[in-house]
């Protein structure tokens, strides 16, 4: 088995992870005997509109990239009609440096199960999808067989627990789509087609998969609310600062000696997660800046090691906590060469639907490798300000565009001299500095 | 896109022909199935090779060296680019976005299972024993 990099075992503030290293807990039988599946339990006894203000009074957030309050996300659902309604979890993780989800559903894929289903009886849904990425192999099997353990225990089906209320989980495959991470793109691959974001609104609570009310949450999330129902919102609101609370994984990768996904409770400093949890950056090297939350969002610099990780303190410097994928870039590496492979990406998986986002990230790319050859100019460095100028603020219908744009202003704002030198004179200082350390 | 994925599974790629074939069996119009089809990164319409690596060069494993690790992989099965088949069909590679498994950079996707820590000599052993299982 891989060794597990990060938060695993008992610990102060290890809510989700408390049981990951358990030999099996991947198997119904030992998620049980660690407590597992009293959550929902505890939710068949409920009335549902009781679960949802449950949910509000916890304080949970979404844990997908955009943190919106999950109650209240719950509680907007259209009321019964007697049609379906589902609930859809989004498992397609793909916004750069998040390993999180996976982690999750590698080790406790019954706590996300679980979480569905409580989900489902919430807000009167009888089917549930889980949209995985297409990569997602093993934790896909591991979903697979834990699915078909729950219909063998009979806790999908007819009688959950004892309960009439039937419940039946779906796994559906994602095909690699970045933009499938979009809600409503989702929903349109989900019905098996291009994976184009819708207007909204109509939001998915009233008009989602299939036209009908749905509910899309992600893994994180849903994975919490066994957590919640077990122990009470008012012991999960005890954790994190008083608008972010409960805990949350951040995943650390990039420069640091070790990277892992780590359970901290929010309002832990950057400084303790990347230095204290992640081991900060190898000898030698200067941290030279770090994505707190995916690389959709702007980059924080070493001033910012001391604010913590919940919402409001990252908001506040400017950047945001998005899905809370840390990144971390030592003073080895080209501000330049970054922004091209991230504008790549995002050209890459642009879906094609609004102007601004499909043309102006390919723009971007043309414009750096041109820089980056060293055919650039200081017009090329204009250009690059009026593309993101133009991609950002509301352009498109989903924040993919936004995310090109926000990639080049943060990177050109927090280190103009590269991005000069490169276009102005065909030179890279981080190079250069590596070129004298290696005696070259 | 589950019909595509049995498609696909039984050719290997999804040809021009058995996608008309998909459109057929749901009553759809063929080239809304190949619309569908060309959007998503995993559906291929050339053969791979029968070993194929996706390695990723995204973020953070870009910052963890996945340049040196394409490096190696070219050099090693003598492909020039991406998604290039070797003459005996043994081997393709494409440079694919976050696989989500960053605490493990720099990382590929081979034979449906992630493979962590990748250096070039662990490229060059898992390239031999390809050649080797083709051998015998």
């Amino acid at each position: 088995m891989t060794e597990l990099r990060g938060t695993h075992g008992p610990g102060p503030g290890h809510i989700l992870t408390e049981l990951f290293g358990t030999e099996g807990l991947e198997r119904l039988e030992v998620y049980r005997a660690h407590g597992g599946f009293e959550g929902l339990e505890r939710a068949l006894g409920m009335e549902p509109a009781a679960i949802v203000d449950e949910m509000k009074a916890s304080g949970l957030r979404g844990r997908g990239g955009a943190n919106f309050a999950t109650g209240l996300k719950w509680s907007f659902m259209a009321p019964p009609d007697g049609g379906p309604r589902y609930v859809v979890c989004n498992a397609d993780e793909s916004e750069p440096g998040t390993s999180k989800d996976r982690y999750l559903m590698e080790n406790s894929p019954h706590m996300l199960l679980e979480g569905v289903l409580i989900a489902c009886y919430a807000i009167q849904s009888h089917q549930a999808w889980i949209y995985i990425r297409g990569e997602y192999d093993r934790p896909r099997r591991m979903l697979e067989e834990a699915v078909a353990e729950l219909t063998a225990a009979g806790i999908l089906g007819e009688r959950p627990l004892g309960h009439n209320y039937a419940l039946d989980i779906r796994l559906y495959r994602g095909h690699g789509a970045y933009i499938c991470g979009e809600e409503t793109a989702l929903l349109e691959s989900l019905e098996g087609k291009r994976a184009q974001p819708r207007p909204k609104p109509p939001f998915p609570a009233l008009k989602g998969a299939w036209g009908r009310p749905t509910l899309v949450n992600n893994v994180e999330t849903l994975s919490t609310v066994p957590w919640i129902l077990r122990h009470g919102a008012a012991e999960y609101s005890k954790f994190g600062t008083e608008k972010s609370k409960g805990t949350r994984l951040m995943s650390v990768s990039g420069n640091v000696l070790r990277a892992g996904v780590y359970e901290v409770e929010l309002g832990s400093t950057f400084r303790h997660i990347l230095y204290d949890l992640a081991g900060g950056t190898p000898a030698g090297t200067q941290l030279k800046c770090f994505w707190p939350g995916g690389s959709s969002q702007p980059v924080l610099r070493a001033e910012h090691l001391d604010l913590g990780c919940d919402i409001e303190s990252v908001a506040a410097a400017g950047s945001a906590a998005g899905s809370a994928g840390c990144v971390v870039m030592d003073d080895r590496s080209c501000a330049v060469e970054v922004a091209l492979r991230l504008c790549q990406f995002y050209a890459v998986e642009s879906c094609g639907k609004c102007t601004p986002c499909r043309v102006g990230g390919n723009w971007a790319v043309t414009t750096l490798e041109r820089i980056l050859s060293g055919a650039g100019s200081q017009s090329d460095l204009e250009l690059l300000d009026r593309i993101q100028r133009s991609i950002q603020y509301g352009r498109c219908l989903c924040p993919l565009g936004d995310s090109v744009g926000a990639v080049i202003l943060t990177l050109m704002n927090n280190f103009r001299g590269e991005f000069e030198e490169h276009a102005l004179r065909n030179e890279c200082s981080p190079k250069r500095a590596q070129g004298v350390a290696a005696g070259v | 896109m589950p019909a595509l994925d049995i498609a696909q599974e039984e050719a290997g790629h999804l040809s021009p022909e058995a996608m008309a074939e998909v459109a057929e069996l749901l009553n759809l119009d063929s080239g809304y199935v190949e619309g569908v089809a060309t959007f998503y990164s995993l559906f291929h319409f050339q053969p791979l090779g029968r070993n194929h690596f996706y390695v990723c060069t995204n973020l953070a494993c870009m910052l963890r060296g996945s340049a040196d690790i394409v490096a190696r992989l070219k050099q090693q099965t003598g492909l020039s680019e991406a998604r290039q088949v070797t003459s005996d069909g043994l081997f393709s590679f494409a440079e694919v976005e976050c696989l989500g498994a960053c605490e493990y950079a720099p990382m590929m996707r081979y034979h449906e299972s992630y493979h962590y820590d990748l250096t070039p000599e662990l490229i060059d052993r898992l390239v031999e024993q390809a050649r080797e299982a083709a051998h015998d």
